[in-house]
């Protein structure tokens, strides 16, 4: 082992901290370094220049993926906070020679394909994970983010802290030696032998001020040189793959802890504040909570909600009294978080996620030059181009698909999928066809030049066309609020076959169910559920998922209809009557015989239900009649009822549009319901059938024609039925009285007799 | 004042005086004018602990240590503070020791009632001091919080929201000017250092009245939030209803576990609008559902089981107590504990008795 040489200069920092960048560049500048060392894949070097470009906006991503496999990548994220990224800028503005040091992504995204590795490389071992928490737990905090903010990010006096660090995480790792379950994995000690070899390459040139910039954990590492031979015996026999490097834009969210991101950091927005208004000799610490509190003031505001510069001032007044009780010297987001809740939000914290999004984690979208080579997305969906014989062309060509052919049945997949990235080079024109069946689809595809901006945008999402589209739908999913656009999206998702994103989606509905009180979009939601359960496997779609979802959503409808169709004016019921017909076709569909049965009872509650609208009462009787739940008999006395003179008119004429609103034909063959009907008809009196008439006229004309033709020639056969055997024979006919009834029959029922 | 053993109920500064009174002998640290303590003294006597002296402080307040912490720095920039919560989060407890604590001194207080009026904020008049000698300091009678003032305390308002709004709004005045003006003497009462207010509201309560915005803003806000865990809620439960149980005298046997268990569970997931296994969203019913009112299901369950049963708890003798308990509104809250039961209750294999004993309470 050979010790530090002094030409090397170990500064170990964490991936993304304001403090410890800050703190990066005085060290820089007290060293003036020759050459600067970078933890980074050492196949990016070509592209680094790149980030001096100044349409380059962090934060902004190193990619670095196969080009063969687009979907084999690594993310190297970078935002202004991040110690790397600002000592890539020193080493570029003072264009010094630049060297990144880390295991090239060529043999690692080998490696990651090599069984044996990858379960070396998924080390989820908890002190690598989180080396710090032993530290932190050693200082009497539970968690080590908050400790690294206390004692490094919020640091005001900077000096010797990469001194510090280095011994603390030497000693760490010596103390994690000795631990009998630890064992450093094969994958990170050749990542530390290669950066060695960079290092020792370094010296060998003859520079004299070297800095190595590296992740905390690795700088004991860097320190305690081990032999030549060691480091060479471990890099020796990697296998190799060819990869590309390249630059993304990326997103504060996407850099956040939550989004799964390893090294992520938990407020991004709050370090970008800390960057741009903490540290320095120029801001005392109550500056930076003064100015995040009237940023915090001016987010709420937007949102609706009245906060006064008063409110400030007591935010500010109880951040920092309650940063003093804890003995602190500034305050954290912790402190300034309490301080909104009590003082701006009235104690209630839920108000706080309005600013989580906009200001603690914050949207920012980085940029990267035009001039940057094409995003793994854009050679995905040119593979796919090319794979799926699709020519890309501006002009308008339609395109129609039989889906039980595998290639076409691909293509209309990734049709679906462009569209639900917002890429609508194919455009559905099935609804201007009438020839569809289940399996025939036809697009019409016409490239615009603005999609491969789009393709850009969409990369932050994912490195292939499924991958993206799946992690945007997901997205989009938490954010849709109606149940009905949800229920729509999943039908989309089916099309476009993600399974990861269907069942977000199907878990978020199922939340969004339980808490909505409102069963209409339940039950609009359920028709394009059943739909996807029944037509699922045509597309091979897991269903399991979907059956529980509509069974809950069922059971849900059923308890809570009955009370829903009370109290219902007009335009209402027939609202609430279109829904019931397709929960109706829906559960049908579902074919659960255990679901039928709980409908029918439903249904069976409704038609008794006196508050019930009359509309929604005839269209459950009729279908008890069509389930025969009623005999002929039972449905006729129902009809008596709805239809006798203790009714209003009103009421009773919508029954009877509820009770036809299927078909006529029930009417034309049932020989108990027309008899009804027809004394029904002639016990009105002339009032009472002027007030009716209007309705029945309605419900009549959405007959068809041969309906309405068939009944007019029932009604004459009845009528010359009952001149020839039910009159009584002793009364004259007055015929010239019953032709005067003529014309209005006809106009009723708009056909000649 | 001072202790006294027959007294039904102590003050909590003569409960816990050798507590305070050990904490004061520590404690070195920077105190605000006219604190008896410092604001790190004041958190540990409510949240408990070992001194290095030895003397071990039993725990007031069972929960969030930051929710103590904000509550005293509040009090320590002088602002007003509101605790807000369901009924039986231990508002008033945490008020009376807040202030015991500060002031040493927990009686100035007022009740906060629909009858409450503007005297018993302000100040009356001793009327034969008034015929007799006028309008004069001396024909005044000062409220608990003309007292607090003067002495530079901490006066409490209980229930501050029954309190009728135009009665409530004369609290602005003595929150930001800290004075209170006696107009009839052409005079006022200024605020001595270390005054402050700590009021408490209910969140959860059917016609309050509405603090209006002006007063609202002079309060920092703490919710304090309803026992955090399962466990430590079935032991609140458990404690309570064997203490009750023995003060009412009831012959039964001490519960069962795992019935306080169930009814805890159902209480949570209702309240928290999720199954405990995170798994099912669920609606949620209009009433509390507080820790108090399952206390409340047991202890009648237990009289149930007593009196009617077989002196033993089972589901039956619960069920009835619950369906009061969650459905007070008969229209919502009773598709609310339905569905509840066909989707959540019905699916647990052991819980068939229960789901049988309320589906025929529903019914």
């Amino acid at each position: 082992m050979t010790e530090l040489d002094s030409r090397l200069h170990i500064l170990g920092v964490r991936h993304h901290g304001p403090g410890c960048a800050r703190a990066l560049l005085g060290a820089l500048n007290n060293l003036q370094p020759d050459v600067v060392i970078i933890e980074g894949p050492a196949d990016a070097e070509a592209v680094l220049p790149q980030a001096l470009d100044l349409e380059m906006k962090p934060p902004v991503a190193l990619l670095i993926y196969a080009p063969a496999q687009p979907q084999q990548c690594a993310f190297y994220p970078y935002a202004e906070f991040s110690p790397e990224w600002q000592a890539l800028q020193y080493a570029l503005k003072h264009q010094l020679p630049l060297r990144f040091m880390d295991l090239p992504q060529h043999y690692q995204l080998a490696l990651r394909n090599d069984e044996a590795e990858s379960l070396a490389v998924q080390d989820k071992q908890t002190i690598r994970h989180d080396p710090l928490l032993l530290l932190a737990q050693a200082a009497g905090y539970q968690e080590s983010e908050l400790w690294w903010e206390h004692l490094v990010e919020q640091r005001i006096d900077v000096s010797d802290i990469f001194t510090a660090i280095l011994e603390a995480m030497s000693a760490l790792r010596q103390e994690c030696e000795q631990r009998a379950d630890w064992q450093e994995s094969k994958f990170e000690q050749r990542r530390e032998a290669y950066m060695r070899k960079t290092i020792r390459s370094a010296l060998k040139e003859g520079y004299q001020r070297i800095a190595v910039v590296c992740g905390a954990w690795h700088a004991p590492a860097l320190k305690q040189m081990p032999t030549v031979k060691h480091d060479q015996a471990l890099l020796k026999g990697l296998s190799k793959q060819k990869t590309q490097a390249t630059w993304g834009p990326w997103t504060y969210g996407r850099l956040a802890r939550k989004s799964g991101y390893g090294a992520g950091v938990q407020a991004p927005g709050w370090y970008h504040h800390l960057w741009h208004h903490g540290g320095g000799e120029l801001t005392s610490p109550s500056t930076v909570t003064q100015q995040w509190l009237v940023k915090v003031a001016q987010c709420l505001r937007h949102q609706g909600l009245d906060i006064s510069p008063a409110h400030v001032i007591e935010a500010t007044r109880l951040t920092e009294t309650l940063t003093a009780l804890r003995d602190r010297a500034q305050a954290s987001l912790q402190e300034l978080n309490e301080a909104i809740t009590s003082v701006l939000l009235e104690g209630d914290p839920s108000a706080l996620n309005l600013v989580f999004n906009e200001l603690i984690i914050s949207q920012r979208l980085g940029q990267v030059p035009s001039t940057t080579p094409t995003v793994p997305l854009q050679k995905d969906l040119t593979q796919l181009q090319k794979s799926l014989r699709l020519k890309v062309s501006a002009y308008p060509k339609d395109l129609d698909l039989d889906l039980r052919k595998e290639i076409d049945l691909a293509r209309s997949q990734l049709f679906h999928r462009l569209n639900l990235l917002h890429i609508p080079w194919a455009e559905d024109i099935i609804s201007q066809q009438r020839n569809r069946g289940t399996f025939r689809e036809s697009w019409r595809l016409c490239w615009q030049p603005e999609f491969s901006i789009n393709l850009i945008e969409a990369a932050i999402w994912g490195n292939t066309i499924a991958s993206a589209a799946t992690e945007k739908t997901i997205n989009e999913t938490k954010k849709q609020l109606q149940l009905d656009t949800l229920a729509e999206l999943i039908q989309k998702i089916l099309f476009a076959d993600l399974p990861a994103a269907m069942s977000a989606a199907i878990n978020q509905l199922r939340q969004r169910t339980a808490c909505s009180s409102d069963i209409k979009p339940m039950m609009a939601a359920l028709n394009p559920l059943a739909q996807t359960h029944r037509y699922g496997n045509v597309r091979s779609t897991d269903r399991h998922s979907i059956t529980q979802l509509t069974q809950s959503l069922i059971t849900r409808i059923c308890i809570g209809l009955n009370s829903a169709c009370s109290s219902l004016d007009k335009d209402a019921a027939d609202d609430m009557l279109k829904q019931i017909k397709d929960t109706h076709a829906a559960i049908a569909l579902l074919e659960e015989k255990d679901n039928i049965d709980t409908w029918q009872q439903t249904l069976l509650r409704i038609a008794d239900n006196n508050h019930a609208h009359p509309l929604i009462q005839g269209y459950c009787c009729r279908t008890l009649m069509d389930c025969s739940i009623w005999d002929a008999n039972n449905t006729a006395q129902r009809l008596h009822h709805a239809l006798s003179q203790a009714r209003a008119p009103e009421d009773a004429a919508a029954w009877v549009e509820g009770f036809l609103s299927d078909s006529g034909v029930l009417l034309l063959h049932d020989e108990l319901i027309w008899p009804i009907l027809d004394n029904w008809m002639n016990a009105l009196n002339q009032e009472r059938f002027i007030d009716i008439l209007p309705m029945l006229r309605r419900r009549f004309a959405k007959f068809t024609a041969a309906e309405r033709r068939q009944m007019g020639e029932k009604l004459r056969a009845s009528q010359i039925h009952s001149t020839t055997s039910q009159i009584n024979p002793a009364a004259k006919l007055d015929q010239e009285r019953a032709h005067a009834v003529l014309p209005v029959m006809i106009k009723l029922l708009r056909t000649s007799i | 004042m001072s202790s006294n053993a027959s007294h039904l109920r102590e003050h909590a500064e003569h409960q816990f005086a050798h507590e305070l009174d050990a904490l004061k002998a520590i404690d070195t640290r920077q105190r605000p004018p006219n604190w008896q303590l410092s604001p790190w003294a004041v958190v540990t006597y409510l949240l408990g602990g070992e001194l290095e002296n030895g003397v071990s402080i039993s725990a007031k307040y069972i929960g969030n240590r930051r929710l103590m912490e904000i509550a005293v720095a509040t009090l320590a920039t002088d602002r007003a503070l509101l605790l807000f919560g369901v009924p039986g989060t231990a508002k008033s407890w945490v008020s009376e020791h807040l202030s015991a604590a500060i002031s040493g001194d927990s009686t100035q207080l007022i009740q906060g009632t629909a009858g409450t009026s503007e005297e018993a904020i302000r100040y009356g008049w001793n009327y034969a001091q008034l015929l007799a000698k006028g309008p004069s300091m001396e024909a005044l009678v000062a409220s608990p919080m003309m007292r607090a003032m003067k002495q530079g305390e901490i006066a409490r308002v209980e229930e501050l929201t029954r309190i009728p709004a135009d009665v409530q709004d004369t609290l602005i005045t003595i929150l930001s000017e800290k004075t209170l003006p006696i107009p009839e003497l052409n005079s006022e009462l200024q605020a001595s250092k270390g005054f402050n207010v700590i009021a408490t509201a209910n969140n959860r309560d059917k016609g309050v009245n509405e603090m209006s915005s002006a007063l609202r803003r002079r309060f920092n806000t703490v919710i304090l939030p309803p026992p955090a865990s399962l466990d430590e809620e079935v032991s609140i439960v458990q404690q309570r209803v064997e203490s009750l149980g023995k003060a009412l005298e009831l012959p039964a046997e001490k519960p069962a576990l795992e019935e306080i268990r169930r009814v805890v569970t159902i209480f949570r997931e209702l309240r928290l609008g999720v199954t405990l296994d995170g798994k099912t969203k669920l609606k949620t019913p209009s009433g509390t559902l507080s820790t108090a009112e399952a206390i409340s299901v047991v202890t009648n369950g237990i009289a149930l089981s007593a009196h009617f049963g077989d002196g033993q708890l089972h589901g039956h003798d619960l069920a009835a107590g619950m369906v009061g308990a969650i459905v007070k509104d008969p229209l919502q809250d009773d598709l609310v504990f339905k569905e509840y039961l066909e989707t959540v209750v019905k699916e647990r294999n052991d819980w068939h008795d229960i789901y049988r004993a309320c589906r025929e309470v529903c019914q």
